[in-house]
């Protein structure tokens, strides 16, 4: 899984999950601030995130310091190269 | 005591999301009730029809606030928004810290706890489960929906009495409001269906068995071949309001409630109660100043179980005798449990204003032990000025409601 498969992965969660449009979906996009989510759909963009790649992330520090839609992406990717987590 | 009336009504049964659609059902008689596909691959569940609504209109509400609505939600917050627009609230007042509301259901999503459980229990494993769950699962999820779907900030309640939710809360509202508490409250009920609300009938014996082939014929309230009653879905609200602020605002008024009583019949948790049904329409009418002769309409409870028709029969005929006539409308949409009796009531106060009687349907041979009152089997035309609308539930719960025409007596 390469780093463009990363992002239209996670692109998809913010469409399926929070009805985002693909077309605001920029690595700048302040996830809070600009795409609207809130201390509630955290929660579910953990789990989304988890059944879309099949990690576990829930208890990752690391999660608490995602500001930015690229921050996702990085976090993956970094996770990738960490663990070299399933293709499927 | 301030005066309380009805200005608004929104309704989401079997038959469509409105109040027009119920009302054209029970005119030509339909039957809401089908034998639900899937049923049959739970064991142990005999009954396998049900009356399900259209679940549609939810994106009418931003994400934000669908997120959190399991499938009873929806149908509250559709029923409320209905009952707001025809009660024409404006935001002001609809944002007032004087309006609030009070929505019951037997308990929160049945499909939202069922889906968590599923999730969680294979692994006991409760990492995947969402932020929503809470939301959707707790028995305060209508009016908690509600109150953010509509942005109400007054007085908010959730009463849980099974099949007497909704009607509670229109007598806690009809409360609120004659004390001055609250000049307007959003008041009903929500529930859904799925074989988990049926199975808990069913397996206290409660539900109807024999006409999985014939669904229409099924519930046969006070009916010589009544078997138990068939689970539907839906929501109701009804906007109360003290009866100067309407008039001030020129609300159109579709009638008045006159009198409320609930009460323990404190003999047996399942076992309908003869003397607490009693004793509840007693209260009722005593509280709306009325006299039994009065009452030109019962709008019964009757679900089409054996025992608990029998003895609303009986209450009915210890007060009212053989005068005045009962209906029941379960034949046509199922109970829709938490959300009937506030269903119920904007259908009866619509018969109040078209001055008729939709009758009992599947009601053809009426059983021995429910004879002695007077049943309409056919539609009648009939003035009516004072209705009385029972809700009865299990844990020994009884609920009557009496609503009047504005200025009857």
């Amino acid at each position: 899984m390469d780093e463009v498969e990363i992002k239209k992965r996670v692109d998809e969660v913010f469409v399926e999950a929070f009805e985002i449009e693909p077309a605001r979906l920029t690595s700048e996009m302040r996830i809070f601030e600009d795409l609207g989510i809130d201390s509630l759909d955290i929660v579910d963009l953990v789990v989304a995130l988890q059944k879309k790649f099949k990690i576990q992330i829930r208890d990752d520090e690391r999660v608490r310091k995602i500001r930015t839609l690229g921050d996702i992406y990085n976090f993956i990717l970094t996770l990738k190269n960490e663990t070299h987590f399933s293709e499927a | 005591m301030k005066r309380v009336v009805i200005t608004g009504r929104g309704v989401v049964s079997p038959f469509g999301s409105n109040l027009t659609s119920l009302m054209d059902g029970l005119e030509k008689s339909k039957s809401a009730v089908l034998r639900m596909p899937g049923w049959e691959e739970y064991k142990g569940l005999n009954s396998l029809v049900g009356a399900p609504a259209e679940l549609k209109g939810e994106n009418a509400f931003p994400r934000k606030i669908r997120r959190s609505m399991g499938r009873l939600s929806v149908f509250a917050a559709l029923a409320a928004k209905q009952a707001a627009e025809e009660s024409k609230i404006e935001e002001g007042l609809l944002k007032s810290r004087r309006l609030g509301c009070i929505m019951g259901s037997t308990m929160g999503s049945a499909e939202a706890m069922n889906e968590a459980f599923e999730i969680m229990l294979p692994n006991h494993d409760l990492s995947q489960l969402s932020s929503m769950g809470f939301f959707k699962c707790v028995s305060h999820t209508a009016a908690m929906n509600v109150a953010q779907a509509l942005g109400v900030r007054g007085y908010v309640m959730a009463t849980s009495a099974a099949c007497a939710s909704s009607l509670q809360a229109l007598g806690l509202g009809y409360e609120l409001i004659r004390s001055g508490r609250q000049d307007v409250l959003l008041c009903g009920g929500a529930e859904e269906l799925h074989p988990i609300v049926t199975g808990i009938f069913e397996i206290l014996f409660a539900t109807s068995t024999h006409f999985n082939d014939n669904a229409w014929l099924t519930p046969r309230p006070f009916d010589a071949r009544r078997d138990g009653l068939v689970c539907g879905e839906g929501a109701g609200v009804l906007v109360l309001e003290d009866y100067e602020h309407a008039r001030q605002r020129g609300a159109d008024i579709y009638g008045e409630i006159a009198g409320y009583s609930t009460c323990a019949s404190g003999t047996h948790l399942s076992e309908s109660s003869r003397e607490g049904m009693r004793a509840c329409m007693d209260n009722a009418i005593q509280d709306s100043g009325l006299k039994p002769e009065q009452v030109d309409y019962i709008s019964a409870h009757a679900t089409a179980t054996i025992q608990g028709d029998q003895a609303e029969a009986e209450a009915i005929r210890d007060i009212f005798g053989d005068r005045v006539p009962v209906s029941g409308m379960k034949g046509y949409i199922g109970h829709t449990l938490g959300a009937s009796g506030a269903i119920e009531l904007a259908a009866s106060l619509e018969m109040m204003s078209r001055g008729i009687i939709y009758p009992t349907l599947n009601l053809e041979d009426v059983d021995a032990s429910c004879s002695g009152i007077a049943h309409v089997q056919t539609p009648l035309e009939k003035e009516i000025k004072v209705v009385v609308k029972n809700s009865f539930a299990f844990g020994g719960i009884n609920t009557v409601l009496v609503c009047k025409k504005l200025d009857a007596y």
